[in-house]
């Protein structure tokens, strides 16, 4: 364990809390391409609209500690995933885009609110290609990318990785409107949500079962360090898939959530003790990439100070926001729906 | 296609996304001070004004935030995507520098934005000011960084190269290095400057249209006094820069500048059109003196050197440099010209009433990032061949893609910024049309959770 096994935890740590935060508001942005109802979908608008650029902060914190920590991977990998990362981006930038005009603007919620839930369809199945296509492996010539634009795709590996992405985040957004929302909007979630839950458990089995043939052979157990490490992932996923579908419909409404989590927590350590210690499989490890100690060093010195800051400021921002979307919000946010109205939608 | 036409695409890609990212910092660095402002002025005084200002410009300057995030998201990764042997060389020194810039200021930004635009009547006055304090202070933070890795990609320092990566020696000589002193405060008050005009403009339009005139006022007073102490500095800063920044490391770059090729020019170029392969110009407008008065060299006799000092493979080209230079150069003098007319006005008691100087400050809206867009022109296309100066060729560090995919995301990416960009200027101009509340009420704070009524959801199973 050295400053490169700290920085590649590090890392872990940023990407868990990228698709765990993310991961829902781009599930909400889905979610509102299923949607029928404007004011329904106007709620999901606005636990979207305060939340997304707080979320989105953690993906450039993933890609520069991937950069400034592992610079050849970062070099090696982007070029690598060239096609998904760049519709990843581009569609960020429209879904970021949309939903400020929609939360700005009071005019056009139809038309932007279908650019949004696109951008967000996009985006999720384009982040879980990418993915894919990573941990299928890289093809790698001395310390440069040596393979086509599409080989990424592995056969079709990573379009299946990419509609995994998008039922995930469905279920992850399904899990938090049912926690902040309440009426017919939960209900609606709850229904899905059961769904969603076994549709994700199904694409975990299928993710996990097609990878072998992709061409790897980290996937072989052969230690029993991997097994022990597989082992605890897969029952910490499977509960949190088990506990989600029974608290969908029932209280605490944050049952789903926390649900959620065991699953995001579950499925980050089979990917660890998947990839462990490659980074850009098959052939690039941690410490072949790792900057030098000076880098390093640095790097966690300066984070190591700034997270508890920023973990406190994020953590008061949610908590200022806590508790049930209020009619209130919604008026601020500029619709226009009178208590009663909400209370009769309710019942 | 060839490696060249590869590494001509992907230097345009970077060249129109930032370009397109550098509009919205050069905004909303300034307007998020200005809103610090005008709510500090609100909670200190009660004057209902400054609360109208304070929602009108917070909702003009969400938006605008919101893009900076999402084309600044762009630009991290293209680093990788792009310049994935640049990517690997400087990592190690940049990739911390990047790295340093979102833990301090991205999150900063990004995790109090929140709470200053969706935070009324959640949380009390003090924690909104304090909110707008560190959306400031985050926007702030993250220019130091980036300059401080651009500046080092210009005058690299405390580093030592070994098989072609460049790792840190001394992280003081790194971020401190010979050129980030001066380029950061001319970056800084360059966006300060930007959004006193923007501000100043837009609120010259209420009063060209006889509207909203409280809130004109006090904008284009708040914008006009700020300029007229910042764009002075800006001069000087920016001549700082050439001198003491520029020429003694970069001489190409003002060979470039002042478009000459001959070291003959006594005079100071106005306009020209280069031919970069000839080596030569085919017309220039020349100044006669000029150009020896700027050496400091009253008599007229010393020449400016030209490009032909420096050889062939290493010369930037004119065309860029030089235009880039002329136009921030011009736009520096307008908004000057135009921010001592101010205070002339201001002392004369006619900046209300002063149309034609509304009109002015109204078309003068867009001169600052139009000034910083041509400032960085200046400063990344004089830089070439170099990526980091000196060390590090600009076509040795790019991705090993396909020439069309690089066209093909270059393409994409246009269009969507187009429509973006397009987009942004409706809803600003939506947003100014609308103009302020009438009567802004101050949203009480109300307990954070509002009354959950659980009869509703009670023992509910679906």
């Amino acid at each position: 364990m050295n400053a490169a096994d700290v920085w590649m935890l590090f890392i872990g740590l940023s990407f868990a809390a990228y698709i765990v935060l993310d991961g829902y508001d781009l599930g909400i942005g889905v979610l509102t391409l299923l949607q029928r109802d404007d004011r329904r979908r106007r709620e999901m608008y606005e636990l979207v609209a305060r939340a997304w650029d707080g979320s989105e902060s953690w993906i450039v914190l993933l890609a520069v500690a991937l950069w400034g920590g592992l610079p050849l991977a970062y070099g090696i990998a982007l070029p690598s995933l060239y096609v998904p990362l760049i519709l990843m981006l581009v569609s960020l930038i429209w879904r970021g885009f949309s939903i400020e005009i929609i939360a700005q603007y009071r005019g056009w919620q139809r038309r932007w609110g279908l650019a949004f839930g696109i951008g967000s369809l996009v985006a999720a199945f384009c982040q879980g290609a990418a993915f894919g296509g990573l941990i299928a492996g890289v093809t790698v010539h001395g310390s440069t990318f040596a393979g086509g634009p599409f080989s990424f795709l592995h056969h079709g590996y990573a379009v299946l990785t990419g509609l995994g992405a998008i039922v995930l985040y469905l279920f992850a957004a399904s899990a938090w409107v049912y926690d902040r929302t309440e009426g017919e909007l939960q209900r609606w979630a709850a229904r899905g949500g059961r769904v969603l839950t076994l549709l994700l458990a199904a694409a975990t089995v299928a993710c996990w079962a097609l990878l072998q043939p992709a061409g790897t052979t980290r996937l072989d157990p052969g230690s029993a360090a991997r097994l022990a490490v597989w082992v605890p992932g897969a029952v910490v996923l499977a509960g949190g898939l088990a506990h989600a579908y029974r608290s969908f419909g029932r209280h605490p409404d944050a049952g789903p959530v926390r649900g959620a989590l065991a699953v995001y927590a579950g499925g980050l350590i089979l990917v660890l003790g998947l990839m462990y210690p490659s980074v850009v499989p098959p052939s690039i490890t941690v410490h072949a990439a790792a900057s030098p100690t000076g880098s390093l060093t640095f790097l966690l010195i300066g984070v190591g100070l700034s997270m508890p800051a920023i973990l406190a400021y994020n953590a008061y921002a949610y908590w200022a926001f806590r508790g049930k979307l209020t009619t209130t919000d919604e008026e601020v946010a500029g619709t226009s729906v009178d208590p009663a109205g909400r209370r009769v939608a309710a019942r | 296609m060839s490696q060249q036409t590869l590494v001509d695409l992907s230097q345009w890609q970077w060249a129109i996304t930032a370009g397109f990212h550098i509009v919205f910092p050069s905004l909303t660095v300034g307007t998020s001070i200005f809103l610090v402002v005008c709510y500090a002025a609100f909670m200190r005084t009660g004057t209902e004004v400054y609360l109208r200002l304070f929602r009108l410009w917070r909702r003009i300057f969400a938006i605008g935030f919101g893009l900076g995030v999402v084309s600044g998201i762009v630009l991290t990764f293209e680093f990788g995507l792009n310049w994935g042997g640049f990517a690997h060389d400087v990592g190690p020194i940049l990739g911390v520098i990047i790295g340093m810039e979102v833990v301090t200021g991205f999150f900063l930004e990004a995790g109090f934005l929140g709470l200053l635009i969706y935070g009324d009547g959640r949380i009390s006055q003090r924690v909104m000011l304090f909110s707008a304090c560190m959306v400031s202070l985050g926007t702030v933070a993250s220019v130091t960084w980036i300059l401080a890795a651009n500046s080092w990609m210009q005058t690299p320092a405390g580093y030592t190269l070994v098989h072609g990566q460049f790792l840190p020696r001394d992280w003081v000589q790194v971020i401190l290095n010979p050129s980030f002193g001066w380029r950061v405060a001319h970056m800084l008050v360059g966006v300060l400057v930007s959004a006193a005009f923007f501000v100043s403009g837009i609120s010259a339009w209420y009063l060209v249209k006889g509207r909203h005139l409280d809130v004109g006022r006090r904008g284009l007073s708040i914008g006009i006094g700020a300029a007229a102490i910042l764009v002075p500095v800006q001069m000087y800063l920016g001549d700082t820069v050439a001198v003491d920044a520029i020429a003694p490391y970069q001489a190409p770059k003002l060979e470039a500048t002042e478009g000459n090729w001959t070291s003959t020019n006594t005079g100071w170029n106005l306009l020209l059109w280069p031919d970069q392969s000839a080596a030569r110009n085919d017309w220039t407008v020349t100044v006669p003196w000029l150009g020896s008065a700027i050496a400091k060299d009253w008599s007229g006799r010393t020449p400016t050197p030209g490009l032909l000092q420096t050889p062939a493979p290493l010369r930037p080209m004119i065309l860029p440099t030089f235009y880039g230079f002329r136009l921030m150069f011009f736009a520096a003098m307008a908004m000057l010209a135009t921010a001592m007319a101010g205070v002339i006005l201001r002392l004369r008691r006619r900046l209300d009433v002063t149309r034609w100087f509304h009109r002015c400050v109204l078309v003068l809206t867009p001169a600052g990032p139009l000034a910083i867009i041509a400032g960085w022109v200046l400063a990344e296309t004089g830089r070439q061949p170099w990526l980091v100066y000196g060390r590090l060729p600009t076509a040795d560090a790019v991705s090993p893609l396909d020439t069309w995919q690089v066209l093909t995301s270059l393409a994409l990416l246009i269009l969507v910024y187009a429509l973006l960009l397009g987009t942004y200027i409706w809803y600003v101009a939506r947003v100014v049309r609308q103009g302020p509340e009438d009567r802004p009420v101050p949203e009480p704070v109300r307990a954070p959770v509002a009354p959950v009524p659980r009869a509703l959801g009670a023992g509910r199973r679906i």
